[in-house]
């Protein structure tokens, strides 16, 4: 018998191939269609649907909902949905009163005087008071809690050295420029003046916690049986790793503007699973799409695509690579909107400059290097390529093992073959490529490539990374120039003036006598699916932010 | 009898002393930062306070002696990386989806596997054979990922069974993940009943049987398939263990909050306490499964108890 | 390795009905042992037939990268994604790369440590084992409990805090990945093997008129459970193949530029709807391999151990 059940095996096999390669090929030609069955010829603006439910897809498991724990974006999503920021950021960028009603900075910029609305309030019916933020701010400085994100407030006085401290702590919390002159107005001492520090209060770390809740449940607070939080959205549950969902508070100050009344959540981490939960109908936004997906999803309506706040970058190790002419033609070599078009596939914008497209003063900054082209000029990098006296001809290149990066490389890998240089791609997971890049870099590394996303918004969160003594620059690249005028442009309150700096230290980096550490790639972009009925609405900003207070689902 | 069950269950405590001691050790092997998920530099202050919340700074005899105090006392820990949250709570929220996930799949497997197998040795040689043992052999040989995208593309997208795409609810959702899971374990016990009963029905004492005018149909149900259950037993508890432990595949493709999908990330964010525990967890379903066969083989097959201490 | 449930029969080999006992112990006549093992082989038509597609499969892999008109690192985004056609029977991948020579490079890769795997999951289980079985006593009871502790461990949880531990998964780290966790059955059957032949005749003999116990175990013993031993190879494999798929599939297979069958299916699943064939190819390359070794395991289980035969 198995002579025959051999045949029928191999026969098998063959059909199966011929199966699959119909039925996926067939789907090239009715592609549409999935599409067209969700939503129809329906124009934008369309009617405000009876039923104001959506279903998102989470991505991973939030880490933790405790805003001084939190360090994630899907963390940071739902505690902007759920707490009541004091600040929001609006498309441009620029802060927005929300729970602070107005703010004051003083002469020499060091203190900031936010006065709260009166109507904020925790979901017990607990007012929100200023004293509410001086314990949840000193609670995340707190050496205790070894908050993570303990470093966005390093900027107010006393703080890094509370949350360092060894002994005495108590009184060094005391020392912390946080104050809370009555129920309404939280009184701020910064280091320095810091003029993006009004929209770094946007960020989830400056949420308050409250207090009775937190001291009552300990480590369990964000349970959603125990929380208590003051946002237009309530948890109302969480199934770990599986599912998070919100409902609308009516209660909440500005309940009347909230459109929506539940958000069903789901927490699908691998993106073809997302995608085929979109296309089947159980989920109306998906998260970040896979790169090879782009392609085919670009073609539907459910495809949205929104600009970011962050640079894709690779990083030269300057103690291998020695010589600026070989940086400048490595860089020179690659087209970079052809890994654009071909491989990153998602409109990325090739990157001119470090700081993204989009941040504050971005024109002034005219980062337009001669050395960073939009597609590649072998000629010249040839040329360049030939007056390096001791070349590196043997570039080991570094990567981190999530999807699309290989795919990147193996690109450029390709292009700086034409310069002669032979390129090892060695890939590692997350946490050891992180143990290799340190600062400083593993000395066999010669490349490696990065991202960072902007956490607030000003250049110097970019520019700040290529100082000596920067805990991210990982290139080697020491220049005292470069240090001095960061220093200045910290202690610039003006922002034309700041921006003029900006624009020098961005030349230091890739401008005619660039000293070229980091090649950009390009500036990021975020990609999802969502049903026509709530596009335009379920709107991020440049941070990947989204505000559900915002989002409307219309009619069919 | 009872002496060796005692004996086998006894056994197992130092066993489990070693895999934690194994698990330590090669868990400590690993660079890496749990702190660190991301791309951002963590200040040493804040570094600093992580590792004396979580116990890192201590020398590594004192971390396994307190580690070991508290598996003796059903403690394993805090998660270092989701902050609000203890192994244990993570043990007992997403381990019995993997248990029913994977015990599910066994199910499946026993439940067709079996008459797969001997249908196919009964009437051995026939179109019903060769469907069969055809479609054992494919069954087997096709990685579980294709397997479970295939049916995700036909069953889900292409024609609409009811089914959902992902997710662990309803009765609905188990069905694909379930038979994904259970389809290569199916296809080796369907070849294992046939290749025994083959070789049983060639046993004298059967032929005896028959001579002796003994009915065919009780001659299959007494002899031939109880002696060809002896192997299935001894591949079951492997087996359980297999896919209770390693569903990570099937758990990623259909987004099954289970314990596999839990341990890949707990390697790689390095969150220790998590993928110790989980590893202690998961050798101890092992040895469960070996303990069960080992019994069930004792009582099938006298022989083996005095053989196997 | 446990993800064939067939194999893990093996476990309890050496108590219950071992089945190649009756075979081994004439070393007198090993010459016409294997030709008549050979003959055997040669009348299983599945088992041939197998075998030369398993032989094609990797004469393939080994020689086509060096024959090939395409260079299999060639990006060429104009040529991306291209179904099957006669310029490339396989068609190409997402970066335009031919997917015929990347198959059979990428058969090498998985082939190489499937074998790799195997062999030193052998390797250390004939040295346990023998020396276990062959020492007998103490020693031999010392070591199984041991074995028995090992057997506590979960094979693919291990093999993932392995990769984890190298970071850069080369094909040595999966080679021992794979085959840390996984050996305790294979020196199980030597042991049992080694205890049965023990008590043989010539064993006996040889011991009687004084030779050396590491002779006896190379002369006597060892050659006898090679039969045993090709047949697990062949069982094996799979297992092995499959556990390199799956640490594949979930991100943990190894760098490029090599790419394993499992990681070219991975890469796959990514595209399966615009370019279906991109998972097809290197899954029904696992396929086919997988099944192979099975009716090669077959064919030799029957050709080696004569008492076991076909209907």
């Amino acid at each position: 018998m198995r002579i025959k059940t051999l045949w029928l095996l191999l026969a098998m096999l063959v059909a199966s191939l011929a199966l699959v390669a119909a039925g996926c090929g067939g789907d090239d030609d009715d592609g549409g269609d999935a599409a067209g069955t969700g939503a129809t010829q329906e124009e934008e603006g369309g009617a405000e649907a009876a039923e104001q439910v959506i279903t998102v897809n989470w991505g991973t498991e939030p880490p933790s909902l405790d805003p001084g724990l939190a360090s994630d974006t899907t963390s940071s999503n739902i505690l902007q949905n759920i707490m009541d920021p004091l600040v929001k950021l609006d498309d441009d960028l620029n802060p927005v009163a929300n729970l602070a009603e107005s703010w004051e900075v003083s002469e020499d910029g060091k203190t900031v005087t936010l006065t709260l609305r009166e109507d904020g309030q925790w979901t017990n019916g607990d007012p929100v008071t200023a004293e509410d933020y001086e314990w949840s701010w000193k609670r995340t400085i707190s050496p205790e809690l070894a908050a993570d994100y303990a470093y966005q407030f390093y900027g107010i006085e006393g703080a890094q050295e509370y949350n360092g401290c060894e002994s005495n702590c108590a009184a060094m919390a005391d020392k912390v420029g946080v104050n809370a002159v009555d129920d309404r107005t939280l009184e701020i001492t910064l280091t320095t003046p810091q003029p993006w520090f009004i929209q770094q209060l946007a960020h989830h770390s400056f949420l308050a916690v409250h207090r009775p809740t937190v001291e009552q449940f300990k480590d369990k607070w964000t349970e959603a049986a125990n929380i208590v939080t003051n946002g237009p959205f309530q948890l109302e549950s969480w199934q770990h790793n599986s599912r998070i969902d919100l409902v609308k508070w009516d209660e909440w100050r500005d309940a009347d503007s909230v459109k929506l009344t539940r958000v069903n959540g789901r927490m699908i981490t691998d993106g073809t699973t997302a995608v085929q939960a979109f296309e089947a109908g159980e989920i109306d936004v998906t998260g970040g799409l896979p790169t090879e997906e782009i392609p085919r999803l670009k073609e539907t309506e459910d495809y949205q695509q929104y600009p970011g706040l962050g640079t894709y970058y690779y990083g030269f190790n300057v103690d291998n690579i020695t010589d600026v002419n070989q940086r400048r033609a490595m860089s020179l070599a690659i087209d970079r909107q052809s890994i654009i078009d071909n491989v990153a596939q998602a409109d990325q914008l090739p990157a001119t400059g470090f700081t993204p497209k989009g941040m504050p003063g971005f024109e002034e900054l005219t980062p337009d290097s001669p050395w960073l082209p939009e597609t590649a000029d072998l000629e010249q990098a040839k040329t360049l390529m030939d007056q390096v006296q001791n070349p590196k001809k043997d570039i080991t290149l570094l990567l981190n093992d999530s999807p699309g990066h290989r795919e990147i490389a193996v690109a450029i890998q390709d292009a700086w073959k034409e310069l002669g240089l032979s390129v090892t791609i060695k890939q590692q997971e997350w946490a050891q490529f992180l143990e290799f890049i340190g600062p400083p870099p593993d000395k066999s590394i010669d490349v490696f490539r990065l991202g960072w996303i902007g956490d607030y918004v000003d250049a110097m969160n970019f520019l700040e990374l290529w100082t000596s003594d920067s805990g991210n620059n990982s290139t080697n690249f020491k220049n005292e120039e470069y240090d001095g005028l960061v220093e200045e442009a910290r202690a610039t309150e003006d922002n034309a003036d700041r921006y003029a700096i900006y624009g020098q230290l961005e030349d230091i980096l890739h401008g005619e006598d660039g000293q070229m550490p980091v090649m950009p790639i390009y500036w990021y972009t975020y990609v999802h699916l969502e049903r026509p009925t709530v596009q335009d609405t379920y709107n991020l900003n440049l941070l990947d932010q989204i505000d559900l207070t915002k989002v409307v689902v219309t009619e069919e | 009898m009872t002496k060796f069950i005692v004996r086998r269950v006894f056994w197992t405590i130092p066993v489990i002393l070693v895999v934690i001691l194994l698990t330590f050790g090669l868990m400590r092997q690993i660079k890496g930062n749990p702190f660190r998920t991301s791309e951002r530099a963590i200040p040493a202050e804040i570094q600093r306070n992580l590792d004396r919340k979580f116990g890192l700074d201590k020398p590594w005899y004192e971390q396994y002696a307190r580690y070991v105090k508290n598996v003796a006392t059903f403690d394993l820990g805090p998660s270092l990386v989701l902050r609000n949250r203890d192994v244990n709570d993570i043990v007992k929220e997403h381990f019995p989806r993997s248990l029913e996930l994977g015990g599910l799949a066994f199910l499946f497997a026993l439940v067709f596997g079996i008459p797969l197998g001997a249908v196919s040795a009964l009437k051995a040689n026939s179109w019903l054979d060769y469907a069969a043992m055809f479609f054992s052999n494919v069954g087997f040989a096709i990685p579980s990922f294709l397997v479970a995208t295939l049916f995700i593309y036909f069953f889900v997208l292409q024609f609409d069974f009811g089914f959902p795409t992902s997710g662990w609810t309803g009765w609905e959702s188990k069905v694909l993940p379930v038979v994904a899971l259970g389809l290569a374990p199916m296809a080796a016990f369907a070849r294992l009943v046939r290749g025994t009963m083959l070789e049983t029905l060639q046993q004298d004492y059967i032929r005896t049987a028959r001579a002796k005018g003994l009915r065919w149909r009780r001659v299959i149900s007494l002899h031939v398939l109880r002696n060809s259950l002896i192997p299935v037993v001894t591949a079951a508890g492997p087996t359980l263990g297999f896919l209770i432990t390693g569903s990570f595949v099937i758990e990623q493709i259909f987004a099954i909050p289970g314990v596999g999908r839990y341990y890949v990330t707990a390697v790689q964010a390095r969150d220790y306490s998590v993928v110790m525990g989980l590893t202690v967890l998961l050798a101890v379903i092992v040895i469960v499964a070996n303990l069960v066969v080992d019994i069930l083989y004792g009582i099938l097959d006298p022989r083996t108890r005095d053989v196997r201490t | 390795m446990v993800v064939d449930p067939t194999q893990a029969t093996r476990r309890p080999v050496d108590t219950a009905a071992a089945p190649a006992h009756e075979t081994a112990g004439a070393p007198i006549a090993q010459s016409n042992l294997w030709k008549d093992a050979w003959r055997r082989y040669l009348r299983n038509r599945a088992a041939v037939l197998a075998g030369s597609v398993f032989v094609l499969l990797v004469l393939y892999c080994a020689i086509w990268p060096f024959v090939s008109p395409y260079d299999p690192n060639e990006v060429d985004f104009a040529l991306k994604n291209q179904g099957p056609n006669l310029e490339h029977p396989f068609g190409t991948d997402n970066f335009g790369r031919d997917l015929f020579t990347r198959t059979a490079l990428g058969g090498r890769v998985s082939m190489g440590i499937g074998f790799g795997a195997t062999l030193v999951i052998l390797l250390i289980g004939v040295a346990y084992g023998s020396i276990s079985g062959f020492v007998g006593g103490k020693l031999d009871n010392g070591m199984m409990r041991f074995l028995d502790t090992l057997y506590g461990l979960p094979y693919l949880p291990f093999a993932i805090i392995v990769t984890a531990i190298f970071g850069n998964v080369t094909f040595w780290t999966m080679v021992v990945a794979l085959s840390i966790a996984s050996w305790f059955t294979s020196a199980r059957i030597v042991r049992g093997q080694v205890i049965t032949l023990k008590e043989n005749d010539y064993v006996r003999a040889a011991k009687a008129v004084g030779a050396r116990w590491f002779r006896v175990l190379a002369r006597h013993l060892l050659p006898n459970t090679l039969g045993v031993l090709i047949i697990a190879i062949f069982l094996e494999l799979p297992g092995v193949i499959l556990g390199e798929a799956i640490l594949s599939f979930i991100g943990l297979g190894i760098s490029p530029p090599d790419a394993s069958w499992g990681q070219m299916a991975q890469e796959g699943r990514l595209v399966y709807r615009v370019a279906p064939h991109i998972i097809a190819v290197p899954s029904i390359a696992i396929a086919t391999l997988i099944l192979c070794a099975n009716f090669i395991a077959d064919g030799l289980r029957d050709a080696l151990d004569p008492r076991t035969r076909e209907t």
